[in-house]
């Protein structure tokens, strides 16, 4: 489960012996690691390691510090909701004053409340909360400059939301799950049968395949007395 | 008359006045000249005076120093001359102590360069003795900058020796020693940045000092030494070594010269615990959980040898798991090590840590108690009954929701912030270069706050959660819009919190089989015994409960029982009805044993049986 998270297949060699060696230590290698984030945001891949040792140097090297690649890191970061990654990347965050080594304004400090706002909205499953602001005019900014550039972003936020339907729900009505999604009624089932869930046409209920997490079961835990230890009871006294 | 009498001291003056002033001063400054051809060889050397006035209050200061002392540290010099550990684990953990509390409660230990002499100028000693001298500043006194700066200074030193010298060095010092040294290096780099990030309150002296500092307790320099320590040590390759059965000379011969020596390996193997710890401090904690990647997570370890470093260690450990949102994981650290402690607690009421360690038990009873509210499961009843007991009120408000947010800084308030002030290096840098704005008050002082507001976040989400879960339990099914109704929320927003509640009752963790791997690795389990899931609009509920438990019951009885047969059979037969010698006597009890041993062989047999 995990193991996909600490080393994504799609890691390479060299940043892997970054992430995992003393060289993330080493301010020169910022541009490799930056690189490997703009890569993450072409191609759909995660890296939170890899963005994290950003973080890393980051804060021990403010001279190093670019606003956008911290905004991309968070937003990279939303996508792994209900995983911990967007607090980590807080944690290693410090709220700087204003840098005055930058050309222009500091962006984050603008940003950073939308995207903490944005991440509590998706921790908390307000799916359609979600997807009403982040599609409202005072977000245009970050859509527009950052976003966008993300690909597959939307998609990535809607698996987040697919994630909650699938561990809660057998079956769910079309509205609901395209209000999750943020899908019309023309686009759900072209996307309902990518997921090879079903959808009855003259209800429009969405049945969800059985899956380890909505398949409920009531059970008894027995105790198990391992016989070992029960062996030894007597033992104990006769060797006394 | 009164009047009188005051004017008399008017008069006084008018008498000095009648004396001529520049006469006298012209003789004044006369003689001095006069003086100053006789003896103007000792004022041309003022140095030499000075030194000699030094040597001379040195002395004095010397003299003040109790004898025992002095035969202590003496005595202490001697052992680690001759590298007798039992005699240095003496001097250090009784006799230090000893004298700290008899003389040198309230003021330092005399300076390095005062017992100098005593130990023939042994650099290394003078080294390991400052670094008690500054560990015993930092505990009891107050450091000002010059100790802060000079303790650093001497760290690096003792770093230095150990780590350049041609060679490994031949020294040897006990492990908890070893520990403490590491221990206290981290700890005083801490505190270093939590009265470095408090610019106000500074002279521009000291602002001045901090901007010329330099690498002084700067994050890279501490990690620095941990890492070198650690390669230096192949403390990792030494570890896959020992776990992977290679026999001694093949571990030898991986490690290399330095690996061997004893105090280079666990220098080795606690600067892994120390950047653990490090990394915490600054907010990393997968970073912080990945660099235990080797260490193994168990009483055998050697890190349990030192008891300080092995609850150091859980702590540590757990608190991260807490902050990755781990509950289970967060629980089962703290019990282990919260039941060792328990089961210790005769032996280190001895240890001079006592006190530091029951201070860290309290935390992580503070700890458990969050994640037990925050995750629910059957936990150890021992550690839940002792967190409920000190944390009774606080826990049951969390268990409820509601005042979680209210009650739940108290708690985390208790546990120190291992992160003071993460990332404020930057700030505090960029603070103490421009001493001209000394005045800005720097934002980082509160990442505590900042960490807790995180948390907290995160906490109300779940606010609802144990509310959510008293109402399912009642039922086995049961409409959405009836549960909407009953908590007097809109159906599609219940249908919402019913997502957050079944994401609560599912968490990562490790499960058993995954000894030896890295403590990050884990499976998706779920953590609840309330299941549920939703059918369109239904809610259907399923419980698994535990059937009622015997195997205890029954162990302990029979056990009982077979201690009253034992002590019924070492009674001792009555004498008066055996008058005959003692060689006979003896023959017939053991015959009965035997009988009885057989005879209750048959009656467990009997049990299985049934």
């Amino acid at each position: 489960m995990t193991s996909e998270w600490l080393t994504p297949p799609t890691r390479t060699e060299l940043i892997e012996n970054l992430v995992s060696g003393v060289d993330r230590y080493n301010p020169s290698n910022v541009g490799i690691l930056e690189d490997y984030l703009y890569h993450q945001i072409r191609s759909e891949e995660y890296d939170c390691l890899a963005n994290l040792a950003i973080l890393k140097l980051y804060q021990f090297n403010p001279d190093l510090y670019n606003p956008d690649v911290v905004i991309n890191i968070l937003i990279k970061a939303l996508t792994a909701a209900p995983l911990p990654d967007f607090n980590l990347c807080i944690s290693l965050l410090d709220e700087r004053s204003i840098n005055a080594q930058l050309d222009e304004p500091d962006p984050l400090p603008t940003v950073l409340p939308i995207l903490k706002g944005l991440h509590n909205l998706l921790f908390r499953c307000r799916f359609p909360a979600f997807w009403e602001i982040y599609q409202s005019s005072q977000l245009e900014n970050l859509r527009d400059n950052y976003t966008v550039e993300v690909a597959g972003f939307e998609n990535a936020i809607r698996a987040v939301a697919i994630r909650a339907v699938r561990a809660t729900f057998t079956r769910i009505s079309s509205e609901r799950l395209g209000s999750y999604l943020n899908l019309s009624e023309s686009e759900l089932p072209t996307y309902i049968q990518k997921l090879g869930w079903t959808v009855d046409s003259s209800t429009g209920v969405v049945t969800i395949p059985p899956n380890p997490d909505n398949q409920i079961e009531a059970t008894v835990v027995q105790e198990s007395v391992k016989l070992p230890r029960a062996c030894c009871v007597p033992c104990k006294y006769e060797t006394c | 008359m009164a009047q009188q009498r005051l004017a008399l001291w008017n008069a006084e003056e008018d008498l000095e006045e009648d004396v001529d002033l520049t006469m006298a001063l012209e003789n004044y400054t006369q003689e001095m000249h006069y003086d100053d051809s006789q003896i103007s060889q000792p004022q041309i050397d003022e140095s030499t005076f000075i030194a000699m006035q030094q040597h001379m209050a040195q002395q004095a200061a010397f003299q003040q120093i109790p004898d025992v002392v002095k035969s202590f540290i003496v005595h202490f010099h001697q052992a680690v001359l001759d590298n007798n550990l039992a005699e240095i684990t003496v001097a250090y953990e009784s006799g230090w102590n000893k004298y700290t509390e008899k003389f040198y409660s309230k003021t330092e230990w005399p300076e390095a360069e005062l017992i100098a002499p005593l130990v023939n100028d042994d650099p290394i000693f003078l080294i390991l003795y400052r670094e008690l001298y500054y560990r015993h500043v930092y505990s009891r006194l107050q450091p000002n900058i010059d100790d802060r700066f000079h303790s650093y200074e001497n760290s690096c030193e003792l770093f230095n020796y150990l780590l350049n010298s041609d060679g490994p060095v031949q020294l040897e010092l006990p492990e908890q020693w070893l520990w403490d040294i590491i221990d206290e290096f981290i700890y005083q780099y801490q505190v270093f940045c939590t009265w470095r990030s408090k610019v106000t309150s500074k002279t521009p002296d000291e602002l001045m000092m901090l901007a010329e500092g330099g690498p002084v307790w700067s994050s890279y320099s501490v990690l620095n030494v941990l890492y070198s320590l650690m390669q230096k040590s192949k403390i990792n390759e030494y570890i896959v070594a020992a776990r992977e059965g290679k026999s001694p000379e093949e571990i030898a011969e991986i490690v290399g010269e330095y690996g061997q020596r004893p105090l280079y390996r666990m220098l080795g193997y606690f600067s892994i615990i120390g950047l653990l710890r490090v990394h915490v401090h600054l907010g990393d904690f997968t970073l912080a959980l990945k660099v235990m990647e080797n260490v193994e997570l168990n009483q055998k370890s050697p890190f349990t040898r030192v008891t300080a470093c092995h609850v150091a260690t859980y702590y540590y450990v757990g608190f991260c798991y807490l902050m990755l949102r781990r509950y289970p994981d967060a629980i089962r650290t703290f019990v282990t090590i919260l039941n060792f402690i328990m089961r210790m607690r005769q032996y280190h009421t001895r240890s001079y840590q006592y006190d530091q360690i029951n201070k860290t038990a309290d935390r992580m009873y503070a700890l458990f108690a969050i994640c037990s509210a925050l995750s629910p499961s059957r936990f150890d009843d021992n550690i839940a009954n002792i967190a409920k007991e000190r944390y009774g009120e606080q826990f049951a408000k969390m268990s409820r929701g509601g005042t979680f947010h209210l009650c739940l800084p108290q708690i985390y308030h208790r546990q120190p912030p291992p992160y003071e002030d993460p990332a404020a290096i930057s700030a505090l840098l960029e603070a103490s270069n421009d001493p001209d704005s000394p005045s800005q008050p720097s934002p980082q002082t509160d990442s505590t706050r900042r960490h807790l507001d995180v948390f907290l976040a995160d906490v109300s989400a779940q606010l609802q959660v144990p509310t959510l879960r008293s109402f399912l339990k009642l039922y086995t099914s049961l409409g959405a819009k009836k549960l909407a109704n009953f908590l007097d929320a809109d159906e599609e927003e219940l249908v919402q919190e019913m997502m957050v509640l079944k994401q609560a009752s599912r968490s990562i963790s490790r499960v058993p089989g995954s000894e030896g791997t890295s403590l990050l690795e884990g499976q998706m389990i779920t953590t609840s015994d309330l299941n549920f899931v939703i059918d369109e609009n239904m809610v259907h509920i399923a419980e698994s409960t535990v059937g009622r438990r015997y195997a205890g019951w029954f162990i302990k009885n029979t056990e009982r029982t077979q201690k009253i047969l034992d002590d019924l059979k070492h009674m001792p037969l009555p004498v008066s009805s055996k008058p005959n010698g003692g060689a006979s006597a003896a023959a017939p009890p053991t015959e009965t044993v035997t009988q009885n041993r057989q005879t209750r062989k048959v009656a467990w047999g009997g049990v299985k049986a049934a």
